[in-house]
């Protein structure tokens, strides 16, 4: 079972990992068209628009990873000072306040999709709602890691303190 | 009622370990849910927060220190840096504090600074019979310059607050950092000397030479850079992913340190740091908003312009305030929250946007060495292997060096102002 948790942890992290990779890379991409395009004098209209788009993707399959890497900044001095159990009920609890905030959030956030509907991008032309959505999925991605967050600690996989990628 | 209630779940959830970002997302929502608001403006003011064009360059510049920390650059600037200063008093603690300066014209950060310079110098330091507290303190200190130096990710987020340009933020930081740098080597200095700390022999202007001939390559990154952003020629963004493309090419293909099979784990270690602080800025903007709505600025500005609107008086609040909220809060977080209601502030007693930006910024840097919640005194204490209380007290002198140099910045605008005037007309 332990094993299973493991590897389905390790799986979600590298799928996040590998968007977050690939939004990084469009935006790279985008941006160095956008250079050769202006040193030979055919910058095309399309690649601003673009990167911000490539940005909010990455945005929206990272900052699931960010929380389980500790990039979402923990300020945890006071908390994992304290005796134990209560450092690792707080992660639970921090966990689980996380997870609380992100499904909450996420019918709102659907209905700000929705409304993206009636818009579309004056280069690209794509519809709004494509771009709204990576709210929605980053809302998403934080739910799911910190829904592993409190599986791992229950199932006894992880102590819920902040994974750096090469610990995975 | 309704702010009270924003400010009390902010402070619980900061104290009971909650990560900052969605610590600001919970005291959002509980505002607007007490306020009777809809929460859909919660999701609309993340993504105005993110969709913001200069925030566009922060992943590239976190690649860009990235690919050149893994490329082998560390080792040579350190031999640069001690090939210069080594043959000094105290010699290591001054390539530490050289090292750093030459480090943050590359990364941007000081965490990134604190750990990769001291995983190498502080038990270098030790085996060459330094204390331990001491080498932890001079690597925490000197780190705090790295997001001064341009290229800086929290000058980034300024400039997407206020809409100063980075080219004029990043340059308004230079002379600020080097003057920190050289403040430290000297406080350094006195107290190698005092405690007869070691230094090495001279090793002649070859090995300058050569040593230089190894950083050159990254420390032409830090020019790059600025020349891109002052030329006009290109944009933020644009400069930062030129700087991912020429630290690949240096680390993989002039030092050869840099394997390709490593290069997509550090574009996504890259993007995922990058998202953690764009996250944060999305959850900010929306504790941002509230503030603004509920006219905090406006009412911060009004209570102390009744106390004083003598402009240095506010100058010195300003700093305090920032030196209390920098001990307790993490940087970005801070600037985020902090940044547009102590703007009108200064504006309101006619400080130049850009100096108060400039010493904004310095002060929270040195928050980041300041207990309890000081990230580089963490990292360099753990690098040594010490329990917090010696490192804090070993750090005290280069702590008040860096408050002196943050007054003389404060209270002596052109130190910040000066060189952007001077190269961007």
């Amino acid at each position: 079972m332990v094993k299973h948790v493991d590897r389905f942890i390790g799986a979600v992290v590298l799928l996040a990992r590998i968007g977050a990779g690939l939004g990084f890379a469009v935006l790279m991409g985008a941006v160095l068209v956008q250079v050769i395009g202006r040193l030979s004098g055919t910058s095309p209209v399309w690649t601003e628009e673009l990167t911000r788009y490539a940005l909010l993707y990455m945005v929206a399959f990272g900052a699931g990873a960010a929380l389980r890497s500790g990039d979402l900044v923990n300020v945890d001095v006071i908390s994992e000072s304290l005796p134990a159990p209560l450092p690792w009920l707080l992660r639970l609890l921090a966990a689980l306040a996380t997870a609380g905030l992100a499904i909450f959030l996420l019918s709102h956030a659907w209905r700000y999709v929705s409304i993206g509907k009636m818009q579309t991008s004056p280069a690209l032309g794509i519809r709004m709602d494509y771009v709204h959505f990576t709210v929605w999925l980053m809302l998403v991605g934080l739910a799911v890691f910190a829904l592993l967050r409190v599986i791992g600690m229950l199932s006894g996989t992880e102590d819920g303190k902040p994974h750096r990628p090469e610990e995975e | 009622m309704d702010v009270a209630i924003l400010f009390s779940v902010f402070v619980a959830g900061l104290a009971l370990g909650i990560p900052v970002a969605i610590t600001l997302g919970l005291s959002s929502l509980a505002y607007l849910l007490f306020a009777g608001m809809p929460p859909v403006v919660m999701p609309q003011k993340m993504y105005a927060g993110m969709d913001v064009f200069v925030l566009l360059s922060i992943p590239g510049f976190i690649l860009a220190g990235n690919l050149m920390n893994q490329g082998g650059i560390t080792h040579r600037i350190i031999r640069f840096a001690n090939a210069l200063v080594g043959w000094i008093r105290g010699g290591l603690g001054l390539t530490n504090i050289s090292a750093s300066m030459l480090f943050g014209g590359i990364t941007g950060t000081a965490v990134a600074d604190a750990a990769s310079l001291g995983g190498v110098l502080i038990p270098g330091m030790k085996k060459a019979g330094y204390p331990a507290d001491f080498s932890a303190a001079v690597t925490a200190a000197s780190s705090t310059v790295g997001p001064i130096i341009p290229p800086s990710v929290p000058m980034i987020i300024v400039g997407a607050l206020s809409g100063i340009s980075v080219g004029k933020m990043f340059l308004a930081g230079a002379i600020p950092g080097i003057l920190m740098g050289v403040a430290m080597m000297v406080t350094c200095y006195i107290i190698s000397v005092r405690r007869g700390y070691p230094h090495q022999p001279w090793q002649g202007w070859g090995e300058v030479a050569r040593s230089f001939g190894g950083a050159i390559w990254a420390i032409a990154m830090t020019f790059l850079i600025i020349y891109g952003l002052l030329s006009g020629y290109a944009t933020p963004t644009e400069t930062a992913v030129v700087a991912s493309v020429y630290a690949f090419i240096v680390g993989a293909f002039i030092y050869r340190e840099l394997p390709i099979r490593k290069v997509p784990g550090i574009v996504a270690d890259s993007a995922v740091s990058a998202a953690g602080i764009l996250a944060l800025v999305g959850f900010a903007n929306v504790f941002g908003w509230i503030l603004v709505s509920e006219r905090i600025p406006q009412a911060i500005a009004d209570s102390v312009l009744s106390l004083t609107d003598n402009k240095f008086l506010v100058i010195l609040l300003i700093n305090i305030l920032l030196l209390f909220v920098g001990m307790f809060m993490e940087t970005i977080a801070a600037l985020i929250i902090l940044f547009v209601p102590l703007l009108s502030l200064s504006n309101a007693v006619g400080i130049d946007p850009l100096h108060f930006a400039t010493f904004a910024v310095l002060n929270l840097m040195i928050g980041l060495t300041t207990p309890p919640v000081g990230v580089c005194l963490f990292v360099c204490a753990n690098i040594a292997r010490l329990p917090l209380a010696p490192v804090v007290r070993a750090i005290l002198p280069f702590l008040l060096t860096n408050i002196l140099v943050l007054l003389a910045v404060s209270f002596f605008p052109p130190l910040a102002t000066w060189l952007p005037s001077v190269l961007t007309n």
